[in-house]
């Protein structure tokens, strides 16, 4: 057991280079989690998110070789030194495009393809599938084939069938990019309930941080393989040169930084619009 | 299941229109119709003052220019400028013409760097660009965007808006078809939205932007300037935070 | 004539007695009946291999897309009936081996047609196939109808760009598909990266013998069909025997 007890990731100077490129994506990395948080970790294409998050269930080192130094500790397991099967026990892990990550006909028997895959006994499997089904809201798509469903549908199918794997860590790769606005903030409220309900540690990488900051409690920002600036998620929001790291502030937090320049901003920044309104009554009376 | 209800639509030659809805509001099939992927079950779809029923996709294509939202489902070629001869050379342009209709193409939207590369290893927002400006080689009259901004981050965006920005201005008539409002906000489009198969309002983007029950009946987020507009009663909403950052900090 | 092909052979979900049955039965109907095929030297045997096909068929209301099937594998049928003919072997002759030929084909479609891929994983499992290409089998099962609507976008996307699909001769055409073939391809590729990726933070390998939430029994019924099949089978046989000399 390795690490803080109340730690769930940490990442310590971990730089990486991929085998056959020139330059290292990643590059002294530091970043900790604590249990129970909500984290997310935006940056510009190209900064190394991804790679980031590899590092994390172990793809990296295992999958993709390269100069790898540092360490990444998650839940106690150090991933370079923990085989991938092991680390997915720990880590629910969302990719991108819910598609490729449904493997079987139907939604149940997806769901379960993780605990197959452990070895775990029958009835605990069906028992799980049951669960996951149930803390989804999917109980109908049960035997639907997943070709059949809509992408938010789809994405459920697959949060199920990680979550039905027991984690304590969830991480999701971007899970708003190809969806509506309706279907986004949907995903953004089920990830806000299943860390609640469940404790769940979440780490979710996201653009729109417009949809994703109120409910993070830290908020992570790379740029060129490092980490430019972590800490609750107003106070990143509101830094000065956020556009020269590729991202763009949610308007109503890049509209009370300039008035702040402007010197008539002198209480906090929020991240809400009616908060904001709220407080500019207040202020301005 | 009827993809499109009913729905009737003029654009004029130079107008920029903004099509919005959520997915599954029948955006995209409204948009095949316009090149003559699909053809109407009834009614009648014309362009240029010509059916599209009595003219084949090539010939469509040759004068609206469509985009599609999946970059990586177009780009084949060894080399970007190859990818930008391939819809030229189609459309029976002769080698001399395109190869400088190419070099032209590759100045005006500022992606002269991008020419000897290998289109598949191009980041996404440069495939998108690289893909406009394939369409735009051979100059259609009309361009059309599926989606342009899905899954592109925020450099990218503001460079996608300011090609379409370079667009209008060079008289281009323009469809971009988006659920993003917010990267809609500073275009001042006019904006049809869409539900369900139907067009269920078409107005101005102050109006429609500032139809709050609408936008949430079409699964659709107000732009956040329109609504801090709103709440201050200013009207018309800002287009800039830093115009709304100036004219409150003199309240 | 391909869409008619993996239309046909596309299992869609029936509530029939034959639906219903353990796919290991299903499989040996189609075997027993595959065996009757294979065994009809004349035009009565075949009209009994063509009967014992219907009845299963009909059960399994599947006439129909059998049938389709059956047109699609037709010009095959009627390359071997010219072959059979220039190599000399009359017309009688040739007539029994082309049906000879689509009797077999309805027999094997017959199982396809009345299993999902859900039971065919099943099957394959019992016979102990290794589980990497039972797996394999799955997944691209799966992702045939991804990738169909891969295609389609692909071929909306190259017409837009002034792809003409369907003009000239063969060799422009068979060019032509590049512009199509290389985004299916390399799409695919990608995919699959991502499959593996996806199937690694599934535990994928975790165990040498992964479990399995649903197990194949055998019920009542399918005691019965097997019973059913057997004696037919065995009455077929025989009256191949007698049969044997018309």
């Amino acid at each position: 057991m390795v690490g803080a007890a109340d730690e769930i990731l940490r990442f310590e100077d971990l730089s990486f280079k991929y085998m056959g490129l020139d330059l290292p994506t990643l590059q002294n990395v530091n970043l900790s989690m604590r249990k129970g948080e909500i984290a997310v970790l935006a940056g510009a294409s190209g900064s190394g998110k991804t790679t980031l998050l590899r590092c994390i269930n172990g793809l990296i080192p295992h999958i993709y070789p390269g100069e790898y130094s540092g360490r990444v500790v998650v839940d106690g397991l150090v991933a370079q030194d923990t085989p991938t099967y092991e680390l997915a026990k720990k880590i629910g892990f969302l990719f991108q495009n819910p598609e490729n990550q449904i493997f079987m006909f139907t939604v149940e028997r997806d769901i379960a393809f993780g605990l197959e895959n452990l070895g775990v006994e029958r009835s605990e499997i069906a028992r799980r599938v049951d669960e996951s089904l149930k803390l989804l809201s999917i109980e109908d798509l049960r035997n639907r084939s997943p070709s059949e469903l809509s992408d938010g549908q789809k994405q459920r199918v697959a949060i199920a069938g990680a979550l039905a794997m027991g984690p304590e860590l969830l991480v999701l790769d971007e899970p708003t990019s190809l969806l509506d606005p309706r279907a986004a903030t949907d995903v953004v409220a089920l990830v806000k309930e299943l860390n609640a309900e469940l404790g769940l540690s979440v780490l979710l990488v996201e653009h729109r941080l417009e949809l994703v900051a109120p409910i993070a409690d830290q908020l992570i920002i790379m740029s060129g393989g490092r980490i430019w600036k972590s800490g609750p998620p107003v106070e990143v929001l509101a830094s000065e040169g956020i556009h020269e790291v590729g991202l763009s502030a949610p308007t109503v937090v890049e509209l009370q930084r300039q008035l702040r320049a402007l010197g008539r901003w002198p209480g906090k920044i929020d991240l809400s619009v009616d908060a904001f309104y709220s407080e500019a009554k207040e202020t301005w009376r | 299941m009827v993809a499109l209800d009913d729905v009737s639509l003029e654009v004029d030659k130079g107008e920029v229109l903004a099509i919005v809805g959520g997915n599954g509001a029948g955006k995209t099939t409204l948009l095949k119709h316009l090149n003559g992927l699909l053809k109407p079950t009834s009614g009648s779809v014309k362009v240029f003052g010509k059916e599209t029923k009595e003219q084949s996709v090539a010939e469509l294509s040759r004068k609206i220019g469509l985009v599609f939202q999946n970059s990586d489902h177009q780009l084949f070629s060894e080399t970007a400028e190859s990818e930008v001869l391939f819809g030229l050379k189609n459309f029976g342009f002769s080698e001399a013409d395109a190869v400088r209709r190419a070099g032209e193409v590759f100045s005006y939207f500022g992606l002269d760097s991008l020419r000897q590369r290998a289109p598949l290893t191009l980041s996404g927002g440069e495939k998108k660009r690289l893909c406009i400006a394939a369409v735009m080689a051979w100059n259609p009259e009309v361009l059309v965007l599926d989606e342009p901004t899905v899954g592109q981050d925020y450099l990218s965006k503001g460079r996608i808006l300011d090609t379409i920005r370079q667009l209008v201005a060079a008289e281009k008539t323009v469809l971009v078809v988006s659920h993003d409002l917010e990267f809609l906000w500073p275009l001042d489009a006019r904006t049809v939205v869409m539900m369900g198969g139907k067009v269920v309002a078409d107005g101005d983007s102050q109006t429609v932007f500032s139809d709050s029950p609408l936008l949430e009946g079409a699964g659709l987020k107000q732009p956040q300037l329109v609504t801090i507009s709103k709440l201050f009663g200013r009207s018309p909403s800002f287009r800039d935070v830093s115009d709304a950052a100036n004219w409150l900090s003199r309240r | 004539m391909a869409h008619l092909l993996a239309d046909g052979l596309r299992f869609r979900h029936q509530d029939t007695m034959i639906h219903r049955l353990d796919p290991r039965i299903k499989l040996l109907i189609s075997i027993a009946l595959f065996s009757v095929a294979l065994l009809s030297s004349n035009l009565s045997q075949l009209a009994v291999a063509f009967g014992a096909i219907i009845v299963p068929a009909a059960l399994a209301r599947s006439l129909r897309r059998l049938g389709k099937v059956m047109s699609v594998s037709l010009t095959f049928a009627v390359f071997i009936f010219i072959i059979n003919l220039v190599f000399g072997y009359g017309f009688l002759k040739s007539a029994t081996l082309t049906l000879r030929f689509m009797a077999i084909v309805a027999s094997t479609s017959l199982f396809f047609v009345t299993t999902s891929p859900d039971e065919l994983e099943y099957v394959m499992r019992w016979f102990r196939l290794p589980r990497d290409f039972v797996f394999a089998f799955v997944t691209a099962v799966r992702f045939v109808p991804v990738l169909m609507l891969d295609l389609t976008q692909i071929i909306d996307a190259q017409k837009s760009r002034g792809l003409e699909l369907d003009r000239g001769g063969p060799v422009k055409r068979l060019r032509n598909l590049i512009p199509v073939l290389i985004p299916l391809i390399v799409n695919a590729l990608v995919r699959s990266g991502e499959l593996a990726e996806a199937m690694e933070s599934r535990g994928y390998g975790a165990v040498k013998k992964p479990t399995s939430l649903y197990t194949l029994r055998l019920a009542s019924r399918d005691y019965a069909a097997l019973s059913m099949t057997v004696a037919a089978w065995a009455s077929i046989l025989l009256s191949f025997g007698v049969l044997a000399q018309t």
